[in-house]
């Protein structure tokens, strides 16, 4: 009787995993078909051109880096209202848990790449001007019945002013940075902010000069990610703290096949509907796929040459926060 | 114990003082109107908001041979004099693409290479 069960249980699991491949295997040819077959011309290794994975696809090196420009050109000015709505609102809690982990001080430098739209900058320039606020409100607590010379140390270092943090947002692609602009322009904010465009392969920056490097949903992007890592290594200040947002494998079984239905059904038919781009958002999800796991990618990191490097899974997995440290 | 007291409520007052500053990113109605007036005052988009933030050239380089720029407010661009290119200044957003920059020939004008 359990043994029935059993083979009844694993027939129905394997059965909906082929459903689910079946299913991502149309999504393919529908894809290829809306795509035009041009787009696809598969390299192998041996002959002149490297190719690399574009979604599902298989494109050469050269191609990947304008074709995924051409995806952030079109969602850019959707990117916001896409990003609440395909994750119900949760994208804010993932990025305010990366704040919270990196716990910035005051008077840091944040280097925030793949930047776009500014989410991590905008957050981190109010986290840290928020911890000093409260540092001052403890100062001043403290200072109730302040002696003579309490009262004259406090006038001499009040010439400093609060330390300056600044968050510079590197992006690749124009499109992403002006409506990041936009919003900080809107948002008031004046000060502690630059915009720079820059391929995270070639970052525009001298070395030893960020104490923080975060790369929030952007890493799976970049053609060549090792190429990327090391860059990250090279623009951090000794005891800088690399940070790494990014979709990753989902560790329940259940769960994942949850979230692939809603991925390959849900996502696209969205991005259709919202901003009227259904190629974007496939390849969106698809590059989910295609992105090393959890522990792959840690190994990444280490052979950039960061210690202490540790993950956190957000949502049983489906998000990942990578952290290291150049020593 | 009134002075206990006094020292509480003056305590509470400084907190509630410093709690009351606005959170960042709600936008304080003095900045915003100042900027709106500001619009209004300027037929074109007001210039501060074009202009370079010269405080970037602390750390910004040639990605391709990390060495400083030199920034050209005429032409608004930034110049790699060693490697003879120009990166342009779009909306005071210094584009650092080598692909996009532009090359400087004492012979040839401007010859824009291509994107590969």
């Amino acid at each position: 009787m359990a043994v029935s069960i059993r083979t009844l249980a694993l027939r129905f699991f394997s059965d909906s995993t082929r459903n689910i491949h079946n299913v991502s295997g149309c999504r393919i040819k529908h894809l290829r078909c809306r795509a035009g077959i041009t787009g696809c011309r598969g390299y192998s290794d041996s002959t002149e051109g490297r190719s690399t994975h574009f979604g599902f696809q298989t494109v050469p090196e050269g191609e990947k880096a304008e074709k995924v420009y051409k995806v952030f050109e079109s969602v850019a000015k959707k990117y916001d209202v896409m990003n609440d709505a395909m994750s119900l609102g949760i994208h804010r809690l993932w990025k305010d848990t990366l704040l919270h982990i990196m716990n910035p001080q005051p008077g840091l430098r944040l280097l925030d790449t793949a930047g776009g739209t500014g989410d991590i900058s905008f957050r981190f320039l109010e986290y840290t001007r928020s911890m000093y606020d409260r540092q001052q409100r403890l100062r001043a607590k403290s200072h109730q019945t302040p002696s003579w010379q309490d009262i004259t140390d406090h006038y001499v270092s009040d010439d400093a002013g609060p330390p300056r943090s600044c968050a510079v947002v590197c992006d690749i692609n124009k499109e992403m940075l002006k409506v990041g602009k936009q919003r900080a322009e809107k948002a008031g904010i004046t000060t502690g902010l630059s915009w720079v465009v820059g391929n995270a392969e070639e970052l525009p920056f001298d070395d030893d000069q960020f104490d923080i490097y975060t790369i929030a949903f952007g890493i799976r992007n970049v053609t060549h990610i090792e190429q990327a890592l090391q860059e990250a290594f090279r623009v951090l200040k000794p005891g800088g703290r690399f940070m790494c947002l990014e979709f990753s494998k989902v560790t329940n079984p259940l769960l994942a096949r949850l979230y692939d239905t809603y991925s390959f059904q849900m996502i696209p038919v969205l991005g259709e509907v919202i901003a009227g781009d259904w190629k974007s958002y496939q390849y969106l999800v698809e590059s989910i796929r295609k992105f090393p796991d959890q522990e792959t990618f840690k190994e990444m990191i280490e052979d950039a040459g960061f210690f202490c490097v540790q993950y956190f899974n957000l949502t049983g997995g489906i998000v990942a926060i990578h952290s290291g440290f150049k020593l | 114990m009134s002075h206990a007291l006094r020292t509480l409520t003056t305590g509470v007052l400084i907190a509630q003082r410093s709690v009351s500053a606005q959170p960042l990113l709600r936008p304080v109605s003095a900045v915003n109107t100042r900027a709106q007036q500001r619009s209004r005052s300027d037929g074109v988009k007001g210039s501060e908001s074009q202009a370079f933030d010269v405080s970037l050239l602390e750390f910004l380089v040639c990605p391709l041979s990390k060495k400083p720029l030199r920034y050209d407010e005429r032409s608004n661009e930034l110049i790699n004099e060693e490697l003879g290119i120009a990166y342009p200044i779009i909306d005071g957003i210094p584009n650092m693409i080598p692909q996009d920059a532009r090359m400087i020939h004492k012979t040839a004008a401007t010859e824009k290479p291509t994107e590969s």
